[in-house]
């Protein structure tokens, strides 16, 4: 029987998750002590900062198998404080479904995301390689692969950003033909702001320039992300040459107002402009969005399109669930003829 | 008549594409525009060979002529597909104009000008025609354009959950066509001069409401070719120019081409 035992996001705070995180090269030496304790004949260790679980295939009967992982898994981390719900545990076939709801990101913080799927495989081939898996994980791994993928390719659950960041990408690249030949510059080395500079640097963006009051910061932030610092008195002699500005100062007043913008729109030649001021207060007067070429969004604008986003996949999540259900189907065969194996309750506590 | 029930239908599955915001991809659309093209061209060649000359010598030919060659760049166009939505913008207006081809009278018949060769008339007037079929789409691009650079600009979910090309591309989508039509329109007119010059008493038609007619059509997009490419004019504006040239050449075209006694002998 394959069961799962863990703890996640749902279940757990960070500050209990981080204590039962395995470290990527004391993982092969934890499945083999699971294998020779006897509790498991296949094993795969999954730790990422939002869950911990152990999938294995077990001769033991599911009490006795939970207990024993449960075990395992607190002797291993030699964790003595009490523990009530954080630990979850499924035999067949909600272990199965919650394989297959893992790897295609509904059971993740960011409803769709990916990056638990590389996760996933990573954690499969270090158990593979290391020998620890055999048949009933290995057709199980791979088969939450191919759903995952069935899952990503049929339905819109990873369709948009969720994160403001992204969501700034997501429009620059509906008004720009191409990320590569675009400037950028930071007005305010804010951490949103960071992160949304690099998520056009990794889609290609030409160049960032960052600007800030205190210069040493500007010339930190400009170092890490490879761009270059701007003096804050001078940002807008490189006005011409930009093409998204994304400002999160904490000034008390508008930095760019539309007397101020109107002369540099000429120098610029009808090359369309995207603003994205996170600032609160902002930093840019909303009136400047009236300005031909100009496209400015603040924080509730990009908050709102990710709020959208993330109801859209919410709205899939639904649709998932029944191709896992059928997917598991197939993997266990159908519900009616594995009565016995079925009846397996959750050891402790649920997600 | 096929390709107009099919222009018709792909109106209404554009409708229906537009009410969802563009969020599907449009090979749809793509597909219905290509049969649509498949019956246009069979009925263009075969009144081609019945005629034994390029179907254009009257109203209704000149129309079905300019519809073929806005459908046939959209098929090209449509390989990349986020230039497909040009397909769902450009079906209403297919469909209206091959109604109004349809009309009874339009397809009257012509005296030909035995003084005329029929290779250089014939190139002149598929040019022409070819030049409008590129001002069309370029209008219907610039439609685009202005459609999802307003909903850009006003924060519309649907800018960003549509399917639609960056506005940018949009925009020297419009200028390129409007480059290929002007340079098809000047040729095709350059022709019409060689023609000119095989009618006895040329200067007579100084005066003639179709050349002053294409004299200013050529003027109109001059304009915007040199505000283009000269004064880097885009945006709203620009499209706006675009999509209003071609609503006059629409709209004049017919009128003009009946009050003009050289394109009626």
């Amino acid at each position: 029987m394959l069961v799962v035992l863990g703890l996640s996001h749902h279940s757990s705070p960070v500050s209990v998750r981080e204590r039962f995180a395995f470290a990527e090269a004391r993982v092969p030496a934890a499945l083999q002590s699971l294998r020779d304790s006897g509790i498991a004949d296949e094993a795969v260790i999954l730790s990422t900062c939002n869950r911990v679980e152990i999938y294995a295939v077990t001769q033991l009967e599911p009490p006795q198998a939970f207990a024993a992982l449960r075990d395992f898994l607190v002797n291993c981390h030699d964790y003595r404080d009490p523990l009530t719900d954080e630990i979850y545990a499924w035999g067949e076939p909600q272990s199965v479904h919650h394989l297959f709801k893992v790897a295609s990101g509904l059971d993740s913080m960011v409803l769709g995301e990916t990056e638990i799927l590389g996760q996933l495989k990573k954690a499969y081939d270090l158990a593979l390689k290391t020998g620890h898996t055999g048949g009933r994980l290995n057709k199980a791994f791979q088969r939450a692969f191919n759903v995952a993928k069935h899952i990503r390719t049929e339905t819109n659950i990873q369709r948009g950003s969720v994160s403001v960041g992204s969501v700034a990408v997501e429009l620059a690249e509906k008004i720009f033909s191409r990320l590569s030949d675009r400037d950028v510059m930071i007005i305010g080395a804010g951490d949103t702001s960071e992160k949304t500079a690099r998520a056009l640097i990794s889609r290609g963006a030409r160049s960032i320039l960052v600007t800030n009051r205190s210069h040493d910061k500007a010339v930190a932030l400009a170092s890490e992300l490879g761009g270059r610092a701007v003096p804050f008195e001078n940002w807008a002699d490189e006005f011409a040459n930009l093409d998204i500005i994304i400002s999160s100062t904490s000034a008390p007043h508008y930095i760019l107002d539309r007397v101020k913008l109107e002369p540099l729109m000429k120098l610029r030649r009808n090359r369309p402009l995207l603003l994205i001021d996170i600032a609160v207060p902002r930093d840019i007067e909303p009136e400047v969005n009236f300005l031909a070429d100009v496209y400015l969004y603040n924080m509730d604008d990009l908050q709102t399109i990710a709020d959208d986003y993330l109801k859209q996949r919410k709205q899939e999540v639904a649709r998932c669930e029944q191709i896992i259900r059928e997917k598991a189907e197939a993997v266990l065969g159908h519900p009616d003829r594995r009565e016995s194996g079925v009846g397996v309750r959750p050891a402790f506590g649920h997600e | 008549m096929l390709a107009v029930v099919v222009y018709g239908v792909s109106m209404i599955y554009s409708v229906f594409l537009w009410r969802n915001g563009f969020r599907r991809d449009n090979h749809v659309t793509y597909l219905l525009l290509l049969l649509a093209f498949g019956f246009h061209t069979t009925a263009m060649l075969l009144r081609g060979f019945r005629l034994d000359h390029c179907p254009v010598s009257n109203l209704y030919e000149a129309t079905l002529f300019a519809m073929w060659t806005i459908v046939a760049m959209y098929v090209v166009i449509g390989l990349w597909s986020r230039l497909r939505f040009l397909g769902a913008f450009a079906s209403p207006g297919l469909f209206a104009v091959g109604v109004f081809a349809l009309m009874p009278g339009l397809d009257a018949t012509h005296g030909v000008r035995p003084e005329l060769p029929v290779v250089w008339t014939s190139l002149h007037a598929a040019l022409m025609s070819l030049s409008y079929g590129a001002f069309g789409l370029s209008s219907v691009a610039a439609l685009m354009y202005l459609t999802q650079e307003r909903n850009l600009k006003f924060h519309k979910l649907q800018a960003i959950f549509s399917l639609m090309p960056p506005i940018q591309r949009l925009e020297a989508a419009v200028g390129r066509l409007l480059i290929a039509g002007f340079i098809l329109l000047t040729i095709g007119l350059g022709l019409g001069v060689v023609d000119l010059a095989h009618i006895n008493n040329p200067h007579s038609y100084r005066g003639d409401p179709k050349i002053v007619w294409s004299a200013v059509v050529w003027l109109l997009y001059l304009g915007l070719v040199i505000m283009r490419w000269r004064f880097a004019q885009g945006g709203r504006r620009f499209a706006l120019s675009a999509i209003g040239s071609f609503v006059f050449v629409l709209l004049t075209f017919w009128g003009t081409n009946v009050l003009s006694p050289l394109h009626n002998p």
